[in-house]
């Protein structure tokens, strides 16, 4: 499934073609995502905004293969996830994609290290190295010490930042992020983008972020705007650095 | 997949005991209903084992050899004769046989009439070795009135309490008995009541006449011949060994007879055997059944609970099978752990009733009457390892029949909507 152009040029981090996302809901019909045409380059930090409702969950969701798409193509660090099978579509989720939710989505019956190594475990990456990789992580996004603490003796900020290390330890082409700080006030929210887009700059996965966050929206690179499940707007933002 | 599932088992270790209190709640349930269920299905064993002895004591035997046809037409046309019963008696001396018989008694049996100057009834009248038979049947032990028989009785009977009562016979009162004698010709015995006994069951009671064998061949015309030699085993589950190995070495001798198994030969007694399992296997299932809820509940609410995490494990790369199989484990866990405690817990209550027997007199003061036999008061136990291994398979059975259910739910989760739930 991979691009025909991938040897001559840089492969995009997602792709999508025409695509659409109808549901049925008490017998209305709701059109979530309408004819997004797409492409994010390999290490962009990109918003997408809208009102609620405006289909940027969806299109996050359909960017994960979280969802199936109704109509219409999507490409992931070249790969066609609407035609792979369940069990290819999770693999490819296991080793290039990475999730950061609203409410942490921490698994509460694991410790914040156990939280963290979750995807490298699944991998099949060994203890010593994952133990490593896992407290450098840790080490640099300031929650060091806390690796042996339960999700709930931790608080809103701490559990946020776990659940960033547990998306970008694997080092995924992409990482998707779903109102990462809607939960948290706005010093730890502050803290939590600078920590992403230092990890954006330093590692250089690409961050799809869909928020109403105003303080993420000014750090976005790239600001796609949503209404009724259509772009209206697509920027790039020259940062001053 | 062997790596996720490693994984998949420490998850699903850790999401027990999450729910402590739930999952204790619900392995006590397994716990007890195994429990009783290894201890139930020891019980009903050691009763049936009891039951099929009393009932081959009274009747055939767990094994027995008799001429074609006998016993279809039960009459002296069809018998053993002097050098079939003594192919038998040299098959019955062999190695492997002599160990597995315990006791045996030549019989030859006739039905008849008992008449008086007052009344008349049919009987079965069994010519019996009173020495064997006593050690045999235990109706000497029966006894209400006067004495069992003797080795030299001539002219004597043993008649049941029914026809006494009917016949208004006593000790030494004199008995006439008619039958079909071996020539086809009725022929008539006069005897005299040497005991009455009295077994609680009405068909035993009132219709088995036994008199000494000697004088019946003589009455009968029978010389040195049987209808059947019955055989009582150590134990009920030697009989298709015994059958097949007792028709092999009286077919090396020569010996056209049959070897009929209890079952064969008592099918009222099997009849009831099978139904009692049938209803032990209904309770038995109940039990299972509301064991397996407790589990089924359990693992379900605990999935209903958790379908945000089930979402965020497949949206970090598991798939929905391994989703299911997460559940599946749970619920093998739980069951298999609850299980094997409940298992123990009825092997120990069987090994303790093992020796002494559980007393049911408390209900009953003269034991069970059921299919014709009389079963004592006191049950012993039985344990066997193929008990062992249906329990196993049973809590295995349960442990992936109720966690079926909520792994199908897991898997049937959407990881989009799942991160809409609100537990």
């Amino acid at each position: 499934m991979q691009e025909g152009e991938q040897s001559r040029t840089p492969v995009p981090a997602v792709r999508t073609e025409d695509l659409w996302k109808i549901f049925e809901h008490d017998g209305q019909v709701v059109e979530a995502v309408r004819g997004v045409s797409l492409t994010i380059e390999a290490g962009e930090f990109v918003v997408l905004a809208g009102p609620s409702g405006s289909g940027k969950t969806t299109l996050l969701n359909l960017l994960g293969g979280l969802t199936r798409a109704t109509r219409g193509r999507v490409w992931v660090d070249g790969n066609d996830i609407t035609r792979l099978p369940e069990r290819q579509l999770a693999k490819l989720r296991l080793e290039r994609l990475g999730f950061v939710f609203q409410a942490y989505n921490l698994l509460p019956v694991l410790t914040a290290l156990e939280n963290a190594e979750f995807s490298l475990l699944l991998r099949g990456v060994g203890e010593k190295e994952r133990q490593e990789r896992v407290e450098a992580l840790f080490a640099r996004i300031g929650i060091a010490g806390l690796e042996d603490r339960r999700p709930g003796k931790l608080s809103g900020g701490q559990q946020q930042r776990v659940a960033v290390a547990r998306a970008v330890v694997g080092q995924p082409a992409l990482v998707l992020a779903d109102e990462p700080t809607a939960n948290l006030d706005s010093a730890t929210s502050g803290s939590l983008i600078d920590l992403m887009a230092e990890l954006n700059r330093d590692l250089g996965s690409t961050f799809v972020f869909a928020t109403h966050d105003t303080q993420l929206m000014e750090r976005a690179r790239r600001l796609i705007r949503l209404v009724d499940g259509a772009i209206v707007d697509d920027q790039r933002v020259e940062l001053d650095t | 997949m062997s790596v996720h599932v490693s994984i998949l088992t420490r998850l699903a270790l850790r999401n027990l005991r999450r729910q402590t209190r739930r999952s204790l709640l619900s392995g006590l349930a397994m716990v007890v209903g195994l429990a009783l269920l290894a201890f139930s299905r020891a019980l009903a064993a050691g009763a049936h084992e009891d039951w099929i002895e009393a009932g081959v004591r009274l009747s055939g035997g767990h094994v027995t050899v008799e001429a074609p046809h006998f016993h279809a037409r039960k009459t002296l046309s069809y018998r053993i004769s002097g050098d079939e019963l003594r192919a038998v008696n040299d098959a019955l001396s062999t190695a492997g046989l002599a160990a597995d018989v315990r006791s045996s008694a030549v019989r030859l049996e006739i039905q008849g009439l008992a008449s008086t100057a007052v009344s008349a009834a049919p009987v079965t009248v069994l010519g019996v070795q009173p020495g064997s038979e006593r050690d045999f049947s235990h109706l000497a032990e029966r006894l209400i009135n006067g004495r069992y028989l003797a080795e030299n009785d001539r002219l004597h009977a043993y008649i049941g309490e029914k026809l006494a009562e009917r016949l208004g016979l006593g000790i030494d009162s004199r008995l006439i008995l008619t039958a079909q004698d071996a020539e086809g010709e009725i022929s008539g015995q006069l005897t005299r009541v040497a005991g009455i006994f009295r077994t609680g069951i009405p068909e035993v009671d009132e219709r088995r006449v036994e008199i000494p064998i000697g004088m019946a061949r003589e009455w009968l015309g029978a010389d040195g011949s049987a209808t059947s030699v019955a055989l009582l085993l150590g134990s009920s589950d030697r009989v298709q060994d015994v059958v097949a190995r007792l028709d092999h070495e009286l077919s090396s001798r020569d010996a056209d007879l049959e070897v009929l198994t209890w079952r064969e030969a008592s099918p009222g007694l099997d009849a009831a055997i099978r139904m009692d399992d049938f209803g032990d296997w209904v309770f038995h299932s109940i039990t299972l059944v509301v064991v397996a809820l407790a589990v089924v509940n359990t693992i379900l609410m605990s999935v209903l609970y958790r379908v945000r995490e089930f979402g965020v494990v497949r949206a970090l790369g598991l798939t929905r099978t391994e989703t299911g199989v997460q559940v599946l484990i749970e619920g093998l866990l739980l069951s298999v752990a609850s299980g094997l405690l409940g298992i123990a817990l009825g092997l120990a209550l069987t090994w303790i009733f093992f020796r002494d027997g559980l007393d049911y007199s408390f209900l009953l003061e003269e034991g069970f009457r059921a299919a014709g036999t009389i079963m004592e008061p006191i049950v012993r136990p039985r344990f066997h390892v193929s008990q062992l291994i249906g329990s196993l398979a049973f809590v295995f059975g349960i442990g992936i029949l109720a966690s079926a259910y909520p792994a199908f739910r897991a898997t049937r989760i959407e990881v989009a909507d799942a991160m809409k739930f609100e537990a």
